[in-house]
């Protein structure tokens, strides 16, 4: 298989700090008066001390045609991957190769400029991309269609929406026919109608041979995108090779941190009028330790204490489960008899078990809440409680597999009958 | 499929893309300018033919500046238009790679093409001033002659002249702002020491070397021979100022072509 992208022990440092000035482009001529080597952007005496290396010593290759996945936190090179693929930089050492155009989406739009119209933009951004007149009048209809601009397209841009601007730089982009493309990340602007469409895109460029690079946050799409991840730590690989395995490691380790790290204390602006507060909110385990990590059917409890400063008649306790990305999954209420006391007057500890949990694979939010015995008027309302994370294969919860999409596992059975089957509802 | 395997460099783009890309940078420019005013164009002339009047009135009412006997509008509006056009060219020329530093950081383009872009939006400039220069000619009687053939030639030095300059300050500008400043004040004096105002030939000999080590003596002499006086220019002077544009392009662009790796990271 011919390679697409060949990195081969590169190395980026960038200078960090304020900018150089003529002092110090005098003090380094100085020095290289006096002998010393220096390059464009070398440090000078100390007066410029900090640099950052972006990348360290990074090395993989990308076969023609595959979609690779890079991940890994902010600032672990990434972008900058992207950049020196593109040409819009260049290695501090080492070597880059690639095969063929590259179009990078670092940024949806860049190249356009709100006095010109649509149309212009086309041809402004398309030339950006190494397109000709011709090329661009070839492709023009497709790109406004898959846009679906056509009725601004001889508006000026200024009058656009951000997300019409995106959709209009990430049309150009794929229509330049490209080798390579290069995906920062630009698919968290727009509606999830037009994330759809892009995704398909860039999985159709793949079918026709082109080679994706995809950086995205979101696993979900990784893994459905990609065949391969890269996933990128301060600077270096930290790993590369089947997108669902490494994928699951670093959800896992991502989650852990920053879950870890989460404080726990709970916000200090509340909504409600107070007359009894939660003191503190722990999600745990079977076994009644602090978790954050959980996998598909592990049972979960929220364990809530509060506070009530003067007696309070049927309070009812409020836990929702919030999926981070797409809202709401389950709000569950003390609502039935027995689920709380009739009156509570002082401390307590209250309870929510989630048991054989048949979440997907995602991270989500806890909000709660103490209503009076109607759920109308609030005592307390957390609306940004302790998170956790679901990630990994689960035991106990059948007929999950990874590529079904949504937001739970449901048990689900299929039947097939043959010949004619009276289908009550008929189109 | 790529016709060919991995390379080192960055994949060049086709001459007509590189041409179309050129053309529509410098409209973005041009636009950018120009919409949502008024007099739209109408700007590009008024600048030479407001400095024309002034000039017409402190060098020539007052000071009795000797113009070889050409009418003095004339012979000062001939010497501003291809001056304007170098003094816009390097002022926004200067920055330009600044002002685009949102494409320089995102997409990979030749980036020459931003300083270049800046000089070709002043194009219309030029010629919108050119064309006032002929209704004045009319104005004041003077025919074109023969000589009128070297203007484009000198058009041409023009050009060289103000894209090397601009390549080396917009490139030295995106590694030490101080660049800027310094070329704004070095663009105000450049005008009083370059002959637009006064002839050459009144320039005491002491001081003749340093004329003509600058380009645009030649340049704005050599417009004036052509357009004024319809006579045959400074073959000598013209020469001299050629070399020093062919030496300046030429490393201009080199040192352009060799910083512009590093755009992207300090910009």
């Amino acid at each position: 298989m011919p390679l697409a992208i060949q990195l081969d022990r590169v190395t980026k440092r960038y200078r960090a700090g304020r900018s150089r000035t003529v002092v110090d482009l005098i003090g380094s001529n100085l020095d290289r008066m006096r002998g010393r080597a220096q390059d464009v952007h070398s440090v000078t005496r100390g007066r410029i001390d900090a640099t950052i290396w972006a990348l360290r010593d990074v090395s993989f290759d990308v076969p023609e045609g595959a979609g690779v996945g890079v991940i890994g936190r902010n600032g672990a090179g990434k972008t900058t991957l992207l950049k020196l693929i593109s040409r819009v930089t260049w290695p501090t050492s080492g070597r880059v190769r690639v095969a063929g155009r590259v179009v990078s989406l670092i940024e949806l739009g860049a190249g356009f400029h709100p006095e010109l119209t649509g149309r212009e933009n086309v041809y402004l951004g398309g030339g950006l991309f190494g397109l000709t007149r011709r090329d661009i009048d070839r492709q023009f209809d497709r790109i406004v269609e898959f846009a679906d601009v056509a009725r601004l397209i001889d508006t000026p841009m200024k009058r656009y929406s951000s997300g019409l601007y995106a959709r209009l730089g990430f049309s150009v982009a794929i229509h330049a026919n490209p080798d390579i493309v290069l995906v920062d990340e630009v698919l968290a602007v727009g509606d999830a109608a037009f994330r759809r469409r892009a995704l398909e895109a860039l999985r159709q460029l793949m079918t026709d041979g082109k080679t994706v690079l995809f950086i995205s946050h979101d696993m979900w799409n990784v893994r459905r995108l990609c065949d391969q991840v890269l996933w990128m730590e301060e600077g270096r690989v930290k790993d590369y090779g089947a997108a669902g395995e490494i994928a699951e490691r670093y959800m896992s380790e991502v989650n852990v941190q920053a879950l870890a790290n989460q404080g726990t204390a709970l916000q200090s602006h509340r909504g409600g009028t107070g007359e009894i507060r939660y003191t503190g909110v722990e999600i745990v385990d079977t076994a009644g330790r602090t978790a954050v990590l959980f996998a598909p059917g592990d049972t979960l409890v929220v364990r809530a204490s509060y506070r009530a400063d003067r007696p309070v008649a049927r309070p009812v306790f409020q836990v929702a489960v919030i999926d981070v990305d797409t809202g709401l999954v389950i709000t569950t209420a003390t609502s039935r008899p027995g689920d709380a006391p009739d009156r509570v007057d002082a401390s307590g500890t209250i309870e929510c078990r989630f048991p054989r949990m048949p979440l997907r694979p995602r991270q989500y939010i806890l909000r709660l809440g103490i209503t009076d015995s109607h759920q109308l008027a609030s005592y307390d309302v957390v609306s940004a409680g302790p998170r956790f994370a679901v990630s990994g294969h689960g035991a106990g919860v059948e007929g999950l597999a990874d590529e079904e999409d949504g937001l739970v596992s449901l048990p689900f059975e299929f039947a097939h009958h043959t010949g004619d089957v009276r289908v009550v509802h008929q189109a | 499929m790529p016709a060919h395997g991995l390379i080192d460099h960055a994949e060049p783009i086709p001459p007509a893309a590189y041409w179309e890309l050129l053309m529509n940078l410098t409209k973005r420019e041009v636009k950018g300018r120009y919409s949502q005013s008024f007099f739209g164009v109408a700007w590009a002339i008024a600048q030479p033919l407001a400095t024309m009047a002034v000039f017409t009135l402190v060098f020539s009412r007052l000071a009795k500046m000797d113009s070889n006997g050409a009418p003095y509008p004339l012979f000062a509006f001939a010497a501003l238009v291809p001056w304007f056009f170098f003094m816009n060219s390097v002022s926004s020329g200067t920055l330009s790679l600044i002002t685009y530093r949102n494409i320089v950081t995102k997409t990979y383009f030749p980036r020459e093409i931003i300083p270049l872009a800046q000089v070709c939006s002043r194009f219309i400039d030029f010629f919108a001033a050119a064309a006032l220069y002929v209704l004045l000619m009319t104005v004041y009687g003077v025919g074109i002659g023969v000589w009128s053939l070297m203007a484009p030639v000198f058009f041409l030095l023009l050009i060289l002249f103000t894209v090397g300059l601009t390549f080396a300050t917009s490139a030295m500008n995106v590694f030490y702002r101080d660049v800027n400043p310094v070329v704004q004040i070095a663009l105000q004096l450049w005008l009083y020491l370059t002959p637009v105002a006064y002839p050459l030939a009144v320039v005491p000999e002491r001081f003749r070397l340093f004329f003509v080590m600058n380009p645009l003596s030649a340049i704005v002499e050599g417009f004036r021979s052509a357009v004024v006086f319809n006579r045959a220019p400074d073959w000598t002077l013209t020469l001299i100022s050629a070399s020093i544009i062919a030496a300046v392009f030429v490393s201009a662009a080199i040192m352009f072509k060799r910083m512009d790796k590093y755009f992207a990271d300090v910009i």
